[in-house]
């Protein structure tokens, strides 16, 4: 027995996956670099030529990678909070405060037997959850999440926005209709009647900003909007941001508009006869569209990325850690054992139950914690990207937050009420704004 | 107990009674043959000194020897409860006219007692089973129903091997038959 | 493959008949009655969809076929059935003492409601004098559970109008009784509390200090939940004029309890045709005029405050003695008839029993007003929408378990 097959009988088996991992990535990257450097000039040069293809690419990955973090967030959210709002307590043990419960939930359904029931058209109802899916991702492309950051900022930025808004239907309407299902037929007529009636009042009410911006790309729109919140549209066009809003809840299948799958009278309605990952793509789809709605209620009308106030301090750190030459080397070293001991001790004074040990460690991960805050603190004031991200998601799930409210407040509306609400009321509403806005634009020959 | 009812009900049906009007505690009854039905129920329901308003509850009853149909009556004329009992239907063909034309509620109870009796009611529209499955040939709360044989009877009961293996196959239907002494 | 062969898409080993998995709610045999005539041909573009027994909203396992155009729904017809346990034909094989027992669990929100009226039969069979202590307890745990049963039952309208959160605040309340009463009876749901001559076992002080401390505090939780929908707007809205009963069909129907008080009917057989002591209690009938959805909503609130009322005045009045008539170990009731009835919390409770002078029953029949209430829905359905069945049928407030017995 050679010395090699004793090694590998020896290893747990986490070790048995590093063993083979480590030297395979190891090897990945020297062939890398190889090829750089025998290639690298075309490459570069093929990449600079076109440079919106690497784009594409980039934001197209960093769209999808984001989109499942943003539905788990959502949906551990709406559990918690809803729960809280019904005097529950919520999902408490997977994971600290219960927040894995989501990440479990998406593996539950990546588990569980995808069913085809009898009669069903096979081709739409499996490819129907990836329309839907796919409509409601690509809306990300376009959403200006911080100055410079966004997949691609289109002149008709708008238009690509609400088509593709729109596509998610098409998924909806085909699984409804390939489920061989009544209950999922009505849904799907439902959430057809329900998204075209609600896209006219959605769009209406942006073409005030529209005319006010002279632009359709998003992130003009944004730009438009800098200075401080007297700046915000909702304040030059509130009917506007409030039609929108509504709409926008009906855009998105929320509470009181969540007819499509109104779960009291048509059991889960176009979702009725799935299961598995293609409802698991169907309730992401959902939640992924929560965020899109709410980050467009927030680029069009809250003033996007930018901030409320500006910063009233001054701050700006020109931090060289060259200049401290070797001494830095003896700050890395030092900061941590110097703090760890600092942060530590008085949790070993404060109790004799605490070990040494465990006061040491507590005083580590609390170290830890500072060293993030303070970098966070120093990206925050160095990089306008970061003070716009932080305050984009915050403005965001503000929305979320009040959408998950509504859900956990109001009852459902009729399907006549839903379609009498948008066709008598918000309709004029958007078209009496856009002609006050149009009007006053003309007058005041802006 | 309200004997002004009971001298005002023997007044009134004094040819259409079955039996003698019977009081105990808050509870007056009367007995009337099967044809009499609609009569007595209109009567009672349109007269202003009686107004029985209200249609209390319907119940079939099965006592060994005849069926009966039993109304239950509410009025704020009187503080007693008034009983109905259609007397004397047959056991092998029970025919009772319906009191739908007075109280359309009466329809899912007559259908009730068609199901658990087989009692027909004459005037519903709507008489089919209720409660047991559509394919059930048997009435369940007839005195001489015998569970394990009269389930097994049943299509639908295709899965009860063990009740028909353990039924006696020619139990004298005499000796299952219990008969009300009160009724 | 001879002809089309369909293999399923799960499990290649599979073959599939054309028409397995395909449910039609159209019965397959002719139909047998003018109704079932009537409703079973379908029309132009009329298509029939099937809820139940297996759905979110139907209180148990009710089904109802629906004939729709569109979202519109041109007829309905329940199908009952599917809890059907034969109740009554056990009852005729149970000894007097074990009837209680057996009943308990038709209507499971209410289940005193359920010994009470055998109970009641059953006295005046065997003319027991019941102690005055053990009515006042009868009427106290009784008024108990009409709480329970009403506050519950605004969580539920709410939860079939897609409004999450009042169910769980009903709960909230249902459980401080429920916990009470077990206190006494030993149990949450099937009490089997009640007996003939009075009440198993005394009120203890455990039970005594829970209902005090929760009636401290009671009716401004009621309130507090009523103000969850009360004023909302879509809640009014899917509501008001939905399933509307007027007084002349209310009476023609055999509605009863608050349903038929929400028509404007002022009838409570508390008041209408009193028993226990209800006639030394001070409380009113609440009437609405409406006689839609929301009325029925709202007389339930009112009701709870006279409920309230009542358990207050009973906990203040409570008499001392026994709580047991004296009676015989083996009950053996001359040949006779009886009807016992009561105003439970969703309308007439009654029992019709007759005794030959045995041991058990000859006949017990039992008498629920949910099963007569779901006979409204073929008349006030036509022309609504499929949403508003909910909103009507939850309204009325039907318990399974009682409807098919």
């Amino acid at each position: 027995m050679s010395f090699a097959t004793r090694t590998w009988d020896r290893l747990t088996l986490p070790g048995r996956i590093l063993a083979v991992l480590v030297p395979a990535l190891v090897g990945l990257l020297v062939v890398l670099v190889v090829l750089v450097a025998l290639l690298g000039g075309p490459i570069v040069d093929f990449l600079a030529a076109n440079i919106g293809l690497v784009r594409f690419v980039v934001a197209a990955t960093g769209v999808l990678v984001l989109s499942i973090p943003t539905a788990f967030i959502i949906i551990y959210m709406e559990m918690k909070v809803i729960a809280r709002m019904n005097q529950r307590v919520g999902p408490q043990r997977v994971g600290p405060w219960g927040s894995l419960m989501s990440v479990f939930h998406g593996l539950k359904v990546l588990m569980k037997e995808d069913f085809t029931p009898t009669g069903a058209d096979p081709i739409v109802f499996t490819w129907a959850p990836v329309v839907t899916f796919m409509g409601s991702v690509m809306t990300m492309a376009v959403i200006p999440f911080a100055p410079g950051l966004f997949g691609q900022d289109f002149n008709v930025g708008l238009l690509y926005l609400f088509s593709m808004g729109g596509l998610t239907v098409v998924g909806l309407l085909m699984g409804g209709w390939a489920s061989f299902n009544k209950y999922s037929l009505l849904g799907g007529l439902r959430s057809a009647a329900q998204i075209i009636s609600y896209e006219i009042p959605l769009t209406l009410s942006v073409v005030g900003l529209i005319i006010l911006a002279g632009s359709m790309s998003l992130d003009r729109l944004v730009l438009m909007q800098s200075g401080s919140v007297l700046d915000w549209n909702v304040f030059r066009q509130p009917l506007g941001a409030l039609i929108f809003f509504i709409a926008a809840t009906a855009e998105a299948n929320r509470t009181p508009f969540d007819l499509t799958e109104a779960d009291s009278e048509i059991v889960a309605g176009f979702a009725t006869e799935y299961s598995g990952m293609r409802f698991g793509f169907f309730f992401f789809a959902e939640y992924v569209n929560v965020f899109i709605v709410s980050a467009l209620i927030v680029t069009f009308f809250f003033g996007g990325w930018t901030a409320p106030v500006g910063w009233p301090f001054p701050v700006s750190l020109h931090l060289d850690p060259g200049s401290l030459g070797i001494g830095l080397l003896f700050l890395v070293l030092l900061a941590p054992v110097v703090g760890t001991l600092v942060l530590g001790a008085p949790f070993w004074l404060w109790r004799s139950s605490i070990s040494t040990l465990q006061a040491l460690a507590i005083g580590f991960v609390l170290f830890n914690a500072l060293v993030v805050l303070a970098l966070l603190g120093w990206a925050f004031v160095s990089f306008d990207w970061v003070v716009g991200l932080v305050w984009f998601f915050a403005k965001t799930y503000v929305f979320v937050f009040t959408f998950v409210w509504m859900r956990a407040t109001l009852p459902r509306v009729r399907i006549d009420q839903l379609m009498g609400f948008a066709w008598k009321w918000l309709l004029p509403a958007a078209l009496l704004n856009l002609f006050v806005t149009a009007a006053a634009v003309v007058a005041l020959g802006r | 107990m309200d004997r002004v009812l009971k001298h005002r009900l023997e007044h009134r049906f004094e040819s259409l009674l079955a039996g003698p009007v019977h009081q105990r505690h808050d509870e007056t009854e009367l007995r009337v043959g099967p044809g009499a039905v609609p009569e007595v129920m209109a009567a009672l329901h349109d007269e202003p000194e009686f107004r029985f308003e209200m249609l209390v509850d319907l119940a079939g009853v099965d006592t060994g020897e005849v069926m009966q149909v039993v109304y239950h009556l509410w009025s704020e004329t009187t503080t007693d409860w008034l009983r109905v009992i259609a007397d004397g239907l047959s056991r092998d063909d029970p025919r009772v006219p319906s009191v739908t034309f007075l109280w359309k509620g009466a329809e899912w109870m007559e259908r009730e007692a068609y199901d658990m009796f087989g009692i027909t009611f004459e005037g519903n529209r709507d008489l089919r089973r209720i409660f047991m499955p559509p394919d059930y040939t048997s009435f369940p709360l007839r005195k001489d129903f015998y569970l394990p044989d009269d389930a097994a009877r049943s299509p639908g009961a295709g899965v009860r091997h063990m009740e028909r293996t353990h039924a006696p196959a020619d139990a004298p239907a005499a000796v299952r038959l219990r008969k009300a002494r009160g009724a | 493959m001879t002809t089309e062969q369909r293999i399923s898409q799960d499990d290649p080993r599979v073959t599939l008949d054309e028409q397995a998995g395909v449910f039609e709610p159209v019965p397959p045999y002719p139909p047998r009655t003018e109704r079932e005539a009537e409703f079973y041909t379908a029309g132009d573009g009329e298509l029939f969809l099937n809820m139940g027994p297996q759905h979110p909203s139907t209180h148990g396992v009710l089904r109802l076929v629906l004939k729709l155009n569109g979202e519109q729904i041109v007829d309905i017809d329940p199908v009952l059935g599917y809890l059907h346990r034969g109740v009554e034909k056990i009852c005729e094989n149970s000894d007097w003492h074990h009837i209680n027992n057996q009943v308990d669990p038709l209507e499971y929100l209410a289940s005193l409601f359920n010994e009470w009226p055998p109970v009641l039969a059953f006295e005046k069979l065997f003319d027991v004098q019941v102690p005055r202590r053990a009515e006042y307890i009868r009427v106290l745990t009784g008024e108990l559970l009409r709480v329970a049963s009403h506050t519950l039952f605004m969580g539920w309208l709410a939860l079939d109008l897609g409004g999450l959160t009042p169910i769980l605040y009903a709960f909230i309340e249902r459980d401080e009784i429920v916990e009470a009463l077990a206190a006494v009876t030993g149990a949450r749901m099937l009490f089997n509390y009640f007996r003939i001559g009075g009440v198993n076992g005394d009120v203890n002080h455990e039970f005594l200090s829970r209902v005090g401390d929760w009636m401290s505090r009671a009716s401004g939780q009621v309130e507090a939940n009523g103000r969850l929908l009360n004023e909302n707007e879509i809640f009014i809205r899917r509501t008001r004029g939905m399933g509307v009963v007027d007084r002349e069909m209310a009476m023609r129907m055999s509605v009863s309890g608050p349903n038929l008080r929400a028509a404007g009917v002022p009838f409570d057989l508390r008041r209408a045709h009193p028993y226990s002591v209800y006639p030394e209690l001070d409380f009113d009938i609440p009437t609405r005029q409406g006689g839609d959805s929301l009325a029925r909503y709202l007389i339930r609130i009112d009701e709870i405050k006279q409920s309230l009322r009542i358990i207050d005045q009973c906990l203040h009045e409570l008499p001392d003695g026994p709580v047991m008539a004296k009676l015989p170990r083996l009950l053996r009731a001359r040949p006779g008839r009886a009807w016992g009835a009561v105003e439970g919390p969703r309308g007439i409770v009654g029992t019709y029993a007759i005794s030959d002078g045995t041991d058990q029953p000859f006949r017990l029949r039992i008498h629920d007003p949910s099963f007569l209430h779901l006979q409204l829905l073929p008349f006030l359905m036509p022309g609504r929408l499929v949403a508003d069945t909910m909103a009507v049928m939850a309204s009325f407030d039907p318990v399974m378990g009682g409807v098919d017995k």
